[in-house]
C-alpha cells in the first residue's frame, strides 16, 4: 500500500462514514423512544471501541494495516446493509457494538499507518496536510448527503455508503506495494 | 488467486446487497396505521384487525356494550381523518381481503372490502378481464375507494358507483344487510360515498369488463385548446377509452403548457397476449430524484417538467394493456421528511369553465410564492347523480394538486388560507372539491359544494343514532 493509495483509501472511507454518522441519528430517532436510549446507543458504541483498542493495536503490529483496513471496509459494507432493516432498539444496540469494534479498527489503523509513513521531523506538516484532504472529503460528503436524504430516503444513504465501502475494499485489494508496507513485510 | 478472492467478495456482496434491498421493500410495503397526510395524528384506543365476519360482528357488539366509537381504515390514503376518531377503536380492514366469488360468464366478482384493486387485477388478469372503473393507482382497498367514490382514467364506463352491483353492510346494530339498487335501496346512495359513517362494508360485488390493448396517443397542447380538444378528439372519438393529462406547475410554463395521453383501442387486439403481463413497480430512483429537485426549487420544477414532457413524447405509440394502465406507479411519490409532508387537493370544474378557471387559478397562485405546488394531474369525470355526496355535478375535469407543506401549526394555517381561496375560486366556476383530503375547507364551503350534505348527516344520525361509527371528518363538519 503506497501513501497515495492510503490517502485515496482514507478519503473514500471518510466520505462514506461522514455520510452515515450525522444522519444516522435520524434513524435512531425513528426507532428509539427516548433520549436515554440515544445515550445508551452511543455509550455502547464508545465503550466497545475503548475495550477493543489494545487488542487491535497489537493485531496491527502482527498482521499489518492493509489487512485490517480490508476487514474494516468489507465489514462496514455488509453492516450498512442491515441498517435500513432495523426496527427495534435492541437491533440498534447490536449494530452499535459492531460499529464500535470497527470504529476502533479504523481509528487505530489510520494512526498506525500514518505513524509508519511520516518522518518524525516533519510529522506535524505532513499530518496537517493529510487532515486537510480528509476533512474536505468529509465536508463534501456531509453536504451532499443532506440532499440525498431529502431527495431519496434515509435508507438510501446506507446503501450508497455501503457501496462506497465496497469500492474502497476493491481499491485496496487491487492496488499493491509501496512505502506504507504491511509490518509483516518489513 | 487474489482475483478469485476479489470476485468471491464482490459476488457475495452483490448477493447481500440485493437481499437487503428486497427485505427493505417488504418492510416498506406494510404500511402502519397512520393517515398518509401526517397532519392529523390521532391517539386511538386500540386498533383491531378485521379477521373475519364473525370477528367484525363481535367488535361492533362489544363497542355497543362499552359505548366505544368505531372508525374504519383501509390503506388510509384519505388525509382528512376519515379513518380515525380520537380515543376510538380503529378497525383495520387490510387483512380482510379474500376474493369470495367469481363469475367469468357474467363478468362479476365478489371481494371482501379490504381487498385492494391490485388483488382483483391479479386474480382476473389471467381470465382476460379488467376493472370497469378504477383509480389511477391500484393500491387502495375496494371498501375505501367505494366510501370515497374514487375515480380514474376511464372515460367510457361511468363512475365507480356504476360498477357496484351490490354490497353487504355491517350495520351499527351488528347485523349484515344486503344493499343494492333493489334491496335496501334507500341506503345505496348513502353508503357509496359514505365515508365509513353507515357501517362496515363487508363485501362488494363488482361488474368487470374485457381487458383490451391500448395504444398511447400523446400530445402537447396549450390549456386554452384543451376543452375543445377534449370534447372533439377525446370524448368525440369512440376509440379513445381512457385519458389523463398534466398541466405545468413549472415557473416558465406555469398553468399554460399541458401534455396528455389518450389510451386508444389498438388496431390489433390479438396482440394483447404479448402485453398482458401485469407490470410491477419500475426502478424509481430517477423520477424520485427529479421530483426531489422540483420540491426544492423553481429551476428543479422547470427541469422536472421538461423531463416529463420528453418522457411523454418518448412513450407516444406505446402499447399497453388496460389492466396495466390501471396500475400506474406510485412509489416514486412516497415521501419521508421529518418536518414536511405532501398533501393532495382535488377540484372538479365543468369542462366549459376550464379555461377561465385556469386563468383565475394562475392569478391566484402567482402571488403565492411560498406555496410549493409540485404537480397537477387532470382527468375526466362524467356527470353522476346516483349518490348523495356527489362531486360530479356536471361533465367535469378533475384537477389533482400535489402540494409540499410543513407540518407545524403555522404551515397548516398558511396552506389552509391558500386552499380556501382555491376552493372559493372553484365554487365560483360551478366546481366542487374532493372530500377525502385534509379538511382545510370551511363548513360553508362544504355546504356550497355538497348541497345535500345536510341530508347526508341527517340520514347518518337516523341510521346510526348512537354514532357508533364516526371519524374526524364527521366530527369536524357535522356539528
Amino acid at each position: 500500500m503506497t501513501f497515495r493509495t492510503f490517502l485515496y483509501y482514507q478519503s473514500t472511507i471518510v466520505m462514506a462514514s461522514s455520510m452515515i454518522f450525522p444522519f444516522y441519528i435520524l434513524l435512531l430517532k425513528n426507532v428509539g423512544n427516548n433520549y436515554a436510549q440515544f445515550g445508551w446507543a452511543y455509550g455502547i458504541f464508545a465503550l466497545t471501541a475503548a475495550f477493543c483498542y489494545p487488542m487491535i493495536g497489537k493485531l496491527s503490529d502482527k498482521i499489518g494495516d492493509r489487512i485490517l483496513f480490508l476487514i474494516y471496509s468489507w465489514s462496514m459494507a455488509v453492516l450498512l446493509l442491515l441498517f435500513p432493516l432495523v426496527s427495534t432498539v435492541w437491533q440498534i444496540y447490536g449494530l452499535q457494538i459492531c460499529m464500535g469494534i470497527l470504529s476502533a479498527v479504523q481509528k487505530n489503523t489510520e494512526k498506525t499507518a500514518l505513524a509508519r509513513q511520516v518522518k518524525k521531523e516533519t510529522a506535524g506538516g505532513e499530518i496537517g496536510k493529510y487532515h486537510i484532504r480528509i476533512s474536505v472529503a468529509a465536508a463534501i460528503a456531509i453536504i451532499l448527503t443532506g440532499y440525498i436524504v431529502d431527495f431519496l430516503t434515509i435508507a438510501s444513504i446506507f446503501y450508497i455508503g455501503s457501496l462506497i465501502y465496497m469500492v474502497s475494499s476493491v481499491m485496496l485489494m487491487t492496488k499493491r506495494g509501496g512505502k506504507v508496507k504491511d509490518v509483516t513485510n518489513n | 488467486m487474489k482475483k478469485r478472492y476479489l470476485l468471491l467478495f464482490v459476488c457475495s456482496y452483490i448477493l447481500l446487497f440485493s437481499a437487503s434491498i428486497f427485505t427493505y421493500n417488504i418492510k416498506l410495503s406494510h404500511p402502519t396505521a397512520s393517515d398518509s397526510g401526517q397532519l392529523l395524528p390521532v391517539a386511538v384506543k386500540s386498533i383491531y384487525p378485521a379477521k373475519g365476519e364473525q370477528e367484525l360482528k363481535m367488535i361492533i357488539k362489544k363497542a355497543n356494550i362499552n359505548e366505544d366509537t368505531l372508525s374504519i381504515a383501509g390503506m388510509q390514503h384519505s388525509q382528512g381523518g376519515h379513518t380515525m376518531y380520537p380515543n376510538g377503536i380503529l378497525i383495520d380492514m387490510k387483512s380482510f381481503n379474500k376474493i369470495l366469488k367469481f363469475d367469468l360468464q357474467k363478468k362479476l366478482i365478489t371481494v371482501q372490502s379490504g381487498a385492494t384493486w391490485e388483488d382483483i387485477q391479479e386474480y382476473i388478469n389471467p381470465y382476460g378481464l379488467s376493472l370497469k372503473v378504477g383509480q389511477s393507482q391500484n393500491i387502495f382497498t375496494v371498501g375505501g375507494s367505494i366510501s370515497v367514490i374514487g375515480h380514474g382514467r376511464d372515460i367510457r364506463n361511468g363512475s365507480l358507483t356504476d360498477t357496484v352491483i351490490s354490497l353487504r353492510l355491517l350495520t351499527p346494530e351488528g347485523e349484515v344487510i344486503e344493499v343494492s339498487r333493489t334491496e335496501n335501496e334507500e341506503l345505496f346512495p348513502y353508503v357509496i360515498g359514505g365515508y365509513g359513517l353507515f357501517g362496515v362494508i363487508v363485501d362488494v360485488t363488482l361488474q368487470l369488463t374485457e381487458d383490451e390493448l391500448y395504444v398511447h396517443n400523446n400530445e402537447q397542447l396549450n390549456y386554452q385548446e384543451y376543452a375543445t380538444y377534449f370534447k372533439n378528439e377525446v370524448l368525440g372519438n369512440e376509440s379513445v377509452k381512457m385519458h389523463v393529462g398534466r398541466i405545468s406547475v413549472a415557473p416558465e410554463t406555469f398553468l399554460s403548457e399541458m401534455y396528455i395521453t389518450n389510451y386508444t383501442l389498438a388496431p390489433n387486439q390479438a396482440d394483447l397476449d404479448q402485453y398482458n403481463t401485469l407490470k410491477g413497480e419500475p426502478i424509481i430512483a430517477i423520477p424520485k430524484f427529479f421530483l426531489g429537485l422540483a420540491r426544492y426549487s423553481e429551476w428543479g420544477k422547470n427541469i422536472f417538467w421538461d423531463i416529463q414532457k420528453q418522457y411523454n413524447e418518448k412513450t407516444d405509440q406505446k402499447l399497453e394493456s388496460r389492466n396495466n394502465v390501471m396500475r400506474s406507479d406510485s412509489e416514486f411519490m412516497e415521501y419521508n421528511s421529518v418536518s414536511k409532508t405532501e398533501i393532495l387537493q382535488e377540484y372538479f370544474v365543468p369542462i366549459d369553465n376550464f379555461e377561465p378557471y385556469i386563468d383565475s387559478l394562475k392569478r391566484l397562485l402567482e402571488d403565492e410564492k411560498d406555496f410549493n405546488l409540485l404537480n397537477i394531474t387532470i382527468r375526466y369525470v362524467g356527470k353522476d347523480d346516483q349518490v348523495v355526496m356527489n362531486y360530479a355535478t356536471d361533465d367535469m375535469f378533475s384537477l389533482v394538486l400535489l402540494i409540499n407543506q410543513g407540518t407545524t401549526k403555522k404551515d397548516i394555517e398558511e396552506t389552509g388560507q391558500i386552499v380556501r381561496k382555491m376552493i372559493d375560486l372553484t365554487l365560483a366556476h360551478d366546481g366542487t372539491y374532493y372530500l377525502p383530503y385534509y379538511p382545510y375547507a370551511t363548513k360553508e364551503q362544504l355546504y356550497a359544494a355538497y348541497p345535500q350534505v345536510e341530508d347526508f348527516f341527517l340520514k347518518k344520525k337516523i341510521f346510526d343514532s348512537n354514532e357508533r361509527f364516526s371519524n374526524m371528518f364527521y366530527k369536524e363538519y357535522s356539528q
